[in-house]
């Protein structure tokens, strides 16, 4: 068995293109992830069982009306939001607790509660697989110019630039925002001036959160929703924070970037060992910049 | 009152006459344990020491080291591997494959820690995590050469290893040589630097201790007696498979050294032993043995931070001073 | 304090060197150990398969046992996971001592059961792992399989597929044992029966890959004939829901084994016109037997079989007919009994083949297509390959295990 090279102009751009719509999922996932350990300093390892929440609550969302088109859209909305409370409960009872312990507590801390939600997610949808179909919108791929494009990798491509223009108004252009850049600077600083630092911890892990519930809910309809599904996607995510500069959600869009590039040229150029070519596209860059891409937050 | 100076020449001499006691005491109550106990058990304490090894030497780095030593089970699987391969590929006699494996694991070591010591706590943590994880998928896809996901099974074992008593002697015998030398190297002068980098990286610094070389140095120790341990896992299960270095195997192991206690030197030893018989047992009766550890796992966090054998040993000390200080009255 | 630790430990010790099972004054049970995933998407078959085998050994032991004596079933969840299914079977063999152990549809740790099992010298019955290496390399006298392995299944996509007009084939599946030994197998057939076969191009993705359109496309711009899936589990469906989003099912004939029990969890959105060979459906054979299987397994659970609950009736039916035959539970007798037995089963007789522990069982070509009255796509048009066409020669067998 040889494998054979298919390298053209248009399969390149196409590549690319479906890159991108991969990118997207895995920047809204690592760019709450880097938002919590900016902000927060918490290396959230249940980052990803909150994915997989958002993905099996989206599954029921959408069941619950009626399976079209609105559910679909509906779930985008509600998925998330349901995560966020989640997290807010997790947040406020059992991790503004910690903040003051070890980062390696803070870690095994949100190990236990991934385990919990794991297992959660057991008792509640049970262990097989669910599975939820593509709107009809999404279905089938545009021709252009010789490409066929998946319709949802487009629509995938607008949703990333949409959050991330979100994420940056929220963080430049918000007073949580600017508090928020403050307290990851200096946390005892923006306690003493009278700002309630707890609440506004708690307001960014639910954003980091509801953008892991988000992320879920949109490989919902592209894959089947399964009990697991979180431990490879929490790797990649905390790669990508990594490469890019923990705590810079800029540094987790070019990290997506390089990440979701690398992958799907990868399967291009040598699809038996695609899987290599992003993890040593992050050990270049971490060979070459230890610290990340862009400036950490800290 | 006694003076503080002969409270602690008194409790020093104790410790010293219990060391000298400990290890025959060990060694006869490993000997003797087959003997008494059904065959289950054997192959369970096996397991629980080979565990107990592994969660020892990440203990070197990250309880007395205080480095955040986030994918040590990296470390444990190339032992394992490389065991394995020299044997079942490369058909080496057993002793010098067993001499290869933590060798293998202290390279390994070198590689990552040199690019690692760099960096500092949850840094270091996290390109740790990153470069075990690229480790685990070259191991996970070169299926010509370590089997790929299914790994490899039916590993030549001589004949006096491959039994279940055989195998417990085997680790019994390596594990217990293997926590003397982790308990010398802990309490020897490389030990107390080591501590007290941990302590206050910043003052050991400037009293010219080279911080950098120190956790490169731990890093490597740790691996090889990962490695060692990862090898005699392969005797005593005589299989070998990519999940053995998945990151949750490192978080597995982080909670043993947490629920035993960081700052004790037989604290993750006991909570290898906890952990592996709650889940043996526990698994029994339910098929929710994550919730449990979950629980568990929160439970000992906010509740016990020093670990189940950290806290008696503070209320044993405690009761210790008590009785000394009122013992020459 | 230190009496109160002291009288936990000695408790727990004594919990723990408890008999597991007390030996009545009756016959002693004859104890059957199952692991197998029960945790994550695996366990959509390892459900069945335990759910079946417990309504067969339900009825047996209804009927007053197997011998007089009932049979017990002590089951763990090993979570796809080697290390956790080793030790579990460990406590089952040497603690609960159980008769004969079954599992799991994890390959690899198949493998290492194999191999323990050979150890410890229990039979082992293999219900849902794939792998040809359990009863061809690594075979040994204590390892049977009750279902269709790697080798069978390309050969039977082979024999399905060389009739047809393609040519140039592009292989892609899971980087795992089940994806590279039926992709191996299947070449390797097709090689022998069409020699002018090319292949275009392969590629392989990790288990639970989230994302099949950047291969897809890549598939697509290599323009081959006929696609080849190699993929097992839940990759099944997400792939099949990666061709239904892409269209591709439009462009290129596809092949997946297991398409049509993966199918089902669509609906009726999943991808028409897909190849498909499988070993059992519950609208096919259409038997009375069959019928009959499906109404008990409906009645007790409420929900429709799929491929695995064949696995576990059948493990039934050879443990109870071994059992009758030898006369007992002595294991090396059992395992005489067990060589070229023969049980019927919802699709025919089947028999176990003595030489490698293989069974013989017959399998279905056919292709995805909505049918009134179904609420998911099925398998029509299919065609039976006979399972003695699709075994493994004995020289193979013995070629494979001379090399090892």
């Amino acid at each position: 068995m040889h494998p054979a090279i298919h390298l053209t102009l248009v399969s390149l751009i196409q590549q690319v293109l479906v890159g991108l719509g991969k990118t997207t999922t895995l920047f809204i996932v690592s760019s709450g992830l880097t938002l919590v350990l900016g902000v927060l300093r918490i290396p959230n390892i249940s980052h990803g069982a909150l994915y997989m929440v958002g993905a099996f609550l989206a599954y029921s969302i959408t069941r619950m009306l009626g399976g079209g088109a609105a559910g679909f859209f509906a779930s985008l909305l509600l998925a998330p939001l349901a995560v966020a409370f989640l997290s807010l409960l997790a947040e406020r009872f059992l991790l503004s607790r910690l903040y003051e312990r070890d980062h390696l507590m803070l870690l095994l801390f949100t190990f236990a509660l991934a385990l919990i939600f794991d297992d959660l997610v057991k008792i509640v949808w049970g262990s097989g697989y669910r599975s939820l179909p593509l709107p009809a919108m999404f279905q089938g791929s545009f021709s252009f110019l010789g490409l066929a494009l998946p319709r949802y990798s487009l629509f995938l491509l607008c949703v990333g630039p949409l959050v991330a223009i979100g994420l940056w108004f929220l963080i430049n252009r918000t007073k949580i925002g600017k508090i928020s850049r403050a307290a990851a600077v200096h946390r005892e600083m923006v306690g003493a001036v009278g700002i309630n630092v707890g609440w506004v911890f708690a307001a960014v892990f639910m954003i980091g959160c509801f953008l892991a519930g988000l992320g879920g809910a949109l490989v919902a309809p592209t894959q089947s929703i399964s009990q697991g599904m979180d431990a490879s996607i929490i790797i990649e995510a905390f790669l990508i924070v990594i490469m890019g500069g923990l705590g810079n959600v800029w540094g987790a869009l070019l990290g997506s970037l390089i990440f979701g590039l690398t992958d799907s040229l990868g399967v291009l150029i040598l699809p038996q060992f695609s899987i290599v070519f992003p993890y040593a596209a992050v050990i270049v860059v971490l060979l070459l910049r230890p610290s990340g891409l862009l400036k950490s937050a800290w | 009152m006694v003076a503080p100076s002969l409270s602690l020449a008194y409790r020093a001499r104790s410790l010293l006459r219990l060391e000298t006691l400990a290890f025959p005491t060990a060694a006869a109550v490993l000997f003797l344990l087959p003997l008494v106990l059904p065959e289950f058990y054997v192959y369970f304490a096996a397991l629980v020491l080979v565990t107990g090894l592994f969660a020892t030497s990440l203990n070197l780095v990250l309880g007395y080291g205080g480095m955040y030593q986030f994918h040590h089970a990296v470390f444990y699987g190339a032992g394992a591997y490389a065991f394995a391969l020299m044997l079942a590929k490369a058909h080496a006699p057993l002793w010098p494959a067993f001499l290869f494996a933590p060798l293998v694991s202290a390279m390994l070591g070198l590689l990552i820690g040199a690019i690692c010591v760099r960096l500092s706590k949850l840094y270091f943590g996290m390109l740790q995590l990153s470069l075990g994880s690229l480790v685990w998928a070259v191991v996970f896809r070169w299926y010509s050469f370590t089997g790929g996901g299914d790994g490899l099974h039916e590993i030549p074992l001589p004949d006096a290893i491959s039994t279940t008593r055989g195998a417990y002697y085997l680790t019994a015998v390596v594990v217990l040589i293997c926590m003397v030398l982790l308990y010398r190297i802990v309490n020897s002068p490389f030990g107390k630097i080591f501590q007290a980098i941990r302590d206050n990286p910043q003052r050991s610094e400037a009293i010219g201790v080279d911080i950098r070389l120190h956790q490169l140095k731990g890093e490597v120790l740790a691996a090889f007696f990962a490695g060692i341990a990862g090898a005699l896992y392969v005797v005593v299960e005589g299989s070998v498979v990519p999940d053995m270095m998945f990151w949750t195997a490192s978080m597995e192991v982080m909670v043993m050294c947490l629920l035993g206690g960081w700052y004790t030197f037989l604290g993750p030893l006991f909570g290898a032993a906890v952990i592996l018989g709650l889940r043996t047992f526990a698994g029994i009766y339910t098929d929710h043995w994550p919730l449990i550890l979950g629980i568990i796992l929160m439970a000992v966090i906010l509740f016990f931070p020093e670990g189940v054998l950290g806290l008696l040993l503070r209320r044993a000390n405690s009761k210790m001073e008590l009785s000394t200080e009122t013992e020459p009255e | 304090m230190r009496k109160s630790w002291a009288f936990i430990v000695c408790l727990g010790i004594v919990f723990c060197l408890r008999p597991a099972s007390c030996p009545a004054a009756e016959a002693a049970p004859i104890t059957i150990g199952i692991v197998d995933t029960y945790s994550g998407p695996a366990s959509y078959y390892s459900n069945d398969v335990r759910d079946a085998f417990l309504l067969m050994v339900d009825k047996i032991n209804a009927s007053g046992g197997i011998l007089g004596r009932k049979v017990q079933v002590e089951t763990r969840d090993d979570k796809f996971r080697v290390d956790v299914g080793l030790a579990e079977a460990k406590e089952l063999i040497m603690r609960e001592h159980v008769n004969v152990l079954m599992g799991t549809i994890n390959s690899s740790l198949a493998l290492a059961l194999a191999d323990l099992c050979r150890k410890e010298k229990v039979p082992f019955l293999a219900t849902m792992a794939k792998s040809d290496r359990l009863t061809g390399a690594d075979g040994n006298r204590y390892v049977f399989s009750v279902n269709e392995n790697t080798a069978m299944i390309g050969k039977a996509a082979a024999l399905g597929l060389a009739p047809r007009p393609f040519n140039r084939y592009w292989i892609a599946g899971d980087d795992y044992e089940y994806g590279h030994a039926l992709a191996g197998s299947l070449w390797k057939n097709m090689k022998k029966l069409k020699p002018g076969a090319v292949l275009a191009g392969e590629s392989w993705w990790k288990v639970g890959e989230p994302d099949f359109t950047p291969y897809i496309t890549a598939i697509l711009a290599a323009k081959p004939d006929c696609l080849i899936v190699a993929t097992g589990g839940s990759d099944c469906v997400s792939f099949l829901k990666a061709i239904k989003a892409s269209g591709l099912n439009h462009k290129l004939p596809i092949f997946m084994h297991t398409a049509a029990d993966s199918v089902k969890s669509l609906g009726l959105d999943g991808p028409q016109g897909v190849l498909c060979t499988g070993t059992y459906y519950t609208y096919f054979p259409k038997t009375a037997a069959n019928a009959q299987f499906v109404a008990e397994f409906e009645k007790r659970y409420h929900r429709e079989p799929n491929s695995g609950a064949l696995y576990g009736y059948l493990a039934a039916e050879f443990i109870q007919k071994a059992c009758e035959k030898s006369g007992g539970m002595d294991t090396e007798k059992f395992i005489d009994a067990l060589q070229g037995l023969s049980v019927e089963s919802p699709v025919g007789s089947v028999t176990m083949r003595a030489f490698d522990h293989q069974v013989v069982l017959p399998m279905f070509m056919g292709v995805t297509k909505k049918e009134p009255g179904f609420k998911y796509l099925v398998a029509e048009d299919n065609v039976t390959i006979p399972g003695e066409q699709l075994m493994p020669s004995i020289a193979e067998i013995k070629q494979a295990r001379a090399k090892h």
